[in-house]
């Protein structure tokens, strides 16, 4: 049987080191990649596909639900935390186990066997089950976005407008875009409702944004943004339009 | 309780007051009767209506001027005792115009008492409506009295539960970290796992000795945030970096206890342990005449997420500056680009 490629992710070296040690008993796992960071984690993962990560949450920049939002749901995650508040999420995005800091080397065993049941059954965590525990926390602050190795972390409120690209929604903020791989209903489902609004079938628009609302023809009438774009209002999104500016 | 007779001095004065009260009826009925007569009828019937009009007291407690209270039904029933006492002491006074004209016949008592009776009547229903106002107006001081007292007695309280909420606030998670830490340290460097272990009993032990007092001095509570920078910098390394300016005159002020560890508590979970590269915390402190101003600022991740960001702790910063040092105290938060700045400004206070 092949070993276990590991993957370690946490802030802290010397939480790195205490991993590193207890795991050189089990000799069925091997360490492929320590990661300081969430940045780091996602490169690594995406490009290694370990077996296993264990998973730090309270790290900068992106933390550990965040890193699992982001990299690909083939992989076993045991999280690793002083926190214990975040045990339920951890168990709906389908972490194999979730260990208290400071744990035992026998609490760590237990963990790697669930872990091993885990792999051995190659369970796949359905897409749908990770977006769900991600989604209890809404409405979102900020939208991650993978592309390829790189992360780009945007505030929400950094946010122009949203456009619907078939099964991708491409992201607009502070003059660039961003290729999303979500549905745009997803998407506004998630989003602050008084904040953001569907103003057409493939259009969701940051109110802040808005400039002015143009008649163009008959019936058809275009938002104008801060910035001058220009973005067309169907009939239903410029009722929901009214409603929020109201 | 009655409000006079509760009081042996409060008895004293009251009896007191009734003596001019006595002396100026007898003085109006002198101007009809010698002075002798006057006097033997008017002053024990004084003194004896001083006493039936304590019965005032029960009436106000019972029937209190409040916002629950009906006014006309306390009139009403004021009207009523008036009368009824007033006639209760004309009947009393009746009885002792007998006697006295038993005692001492060669004084017209009889005459001049039925001439005025009715005048009499009057007159001791109006002094009983006085004593009544009398009893109102003692009620309502107690019932202040009490109430400053119960307020006092509340703030102490307060003060009690915030300090010991205070001291509470010991971030359970710093803790978890910290043994993990220990843990981590124990097989690599035992000898830093030992350190470890000596800093976080120092740390915990100073923080509840600190939390005891009114007041320490400022050097004392830097000593404390030095010990958990301490701790802090095993588990995050370089990242965590500090420097201090201070002055001699402002170390010597004195601070409410655990003023200024939030604050570095907060620069460090919300700020440096928040950036990849960590960062540099900037505590600050000095005294320019009457006010003592101490500045704790680190670097921020910009765009974290709102919930992480440092509430609970500022609020109660907040709140407690202004219980202590009211309009003299002020908190300033700033946030600029990837800085976050807090900046206490409070009395210098020096120990005498």
């Amino acid at each position: 049987m092949s070993p276990i490629q590991t993957v370690i992710v946490d802030d802290e070296a010397l939480a790195r080191g205490v991993l590193r040690e207890m795991l050189a008993a089990h000799a069925d796992v091997e360490i492929a990649a320590e990661c300081g960071n969430g940045f780091e984690a996602v490169k690594v993962v995406s490009e290694m596909r370990p077996d296993l990560v264990l998973l730090d949450i309270q790290m900068p920049k992106l933390d550990g639900f965040e890193v699992l939002e982001l990299i690909a749901s083939d992989v076993t995650v045991i999280f690793v935390t002083a926190y214990d508040q975040y045990a339920i999420r951890a168990f709906e995005v389908h972490a194999v186990d979730y260990l208290l800091k400071p744990f035992s080397p026998e609490r760590l065993a237990e963990a790697l066997d669930r872990a091993r049941a885990r792999i051995a059954a190659k369970e796949q965590v359905p897409d749908g089950l990770v977006a769900a525990g991600r989604a209890r926390q809404t409405p979102l602050e900020r939208i991650l976005i993978r592309d390829r190795a790189d992360v780009h972390v945007i505030p929400v409120d950094k946010i122009d407008y949203l456009e619907s690209q078939d099964d991708y929604v491409s992201v607009k903020a502070s003059g660039k875009s961003f290729l999303k791989e979500q549905t745009l209903a997803e998407l506004e489902t998630l989003l602050d409702e008084d904040v953001f609004v569907r103003i057409h079938r493939r259009y969701i628009l940051n109110i802040a944004r808005l400039s002015r609302i143009e008649l163009a023809v008959k019936d058809n009438r275009i938002a104008i943004l801060a910035d001058g774009s220009k973005l067309p209002i169907s009939r239903s999104g410029y009722a929901r339009l009214k409603e929020l500016l109201k | 309780m009655h409000p006079i007779l509760s009081d042996r001095r409060r008895l004293a004065l009251y009896l007191l007051g009734w003596l001019p009260i006595g002396l100026l009826l007898t003085a109006g009925l002198s101007a009809r009767a010698s002075w002798p007569t006057a006097a033997a009828l008017l002053l024990p019937l004084s003194i004896v209506f001083a006493f039936m009009s304590l019965n005032a007291g029960y009436l106000c407690r019972v029937f209190p001027i409040d916002a629950r209270a009906t006014l006309w039904r306390t009139l009403i029933v004021q009207v009523v005792a008036a009368a009824m006492v007033s006639a209760l002491w004309i009947a009393i006074g009746e009885m002792w115009v007998r006697a006295l004209t038993f005692i001492a016949p060669d004084l017209p008592v009889g005459v001049v008492f039925a001439e005025r009776r009715l005048l009499l009547f009057v007159i001791g229903a109006l002094l009983f409506w006085l004593a009544s106002i009398l009893h109102y107006l003692l009620i309502a001081f107690e019932a202040s009295q009490q109430a400053e007292r119960r307020a006092i007695e509340l703030s102490l309280l307060t003060r009690d539960a915030e300090l010991k909420a205070l001291r509470a606030q010991i971030d359970p998670h710093f803790l978890f970290n910290s043994l993990h830490s220990i843990s981590a340290l124990t097989t690599v460097d035992p000898a830093a796992a030992r350190r470890m272990c000596l800093l976080l009993a120092d740390f915990l032990r100073e923080t509840l000795r600190l939390g005891a007092n009114n007041r320490i001095s400022l050097a004392d509570e830097f000593a404390l945030a030095d010990r958990f920078l301490e701790i802090e910098r095993v588990r995050l390394g370089s990242r965590l970096q500090v420097t201090r300016e201070t002055d001699p005159q402002a170390t010597a002020c004195l601070v409410p206890p655990l003023l200024i560890q939030p604050l570095v508590e907060n620069a460090v979970v919300h700020g440096v342990s928040q950036l990849i590269e960590g960062g540099t915390i900037r505590i600050a402190a000095s005294r320019g005449g009457p006010t003592l101003t101490i500045r704790v600022e680190n670097p921020c991740d910009p765009d974290r997420p709102r919930r992480q960001r440092a509430g609970l702790g500022l609020d109660l910063l907040k709140k407690r500056v202004v219980t202590q040092f009211g309009a003299e105290g002020t908190v300033l938060v700033e946030e600029d680009g990837g800085c976050f700045r807090v900046e206490v400004r409070i009395p210098a206070e020096v120990a005498a």
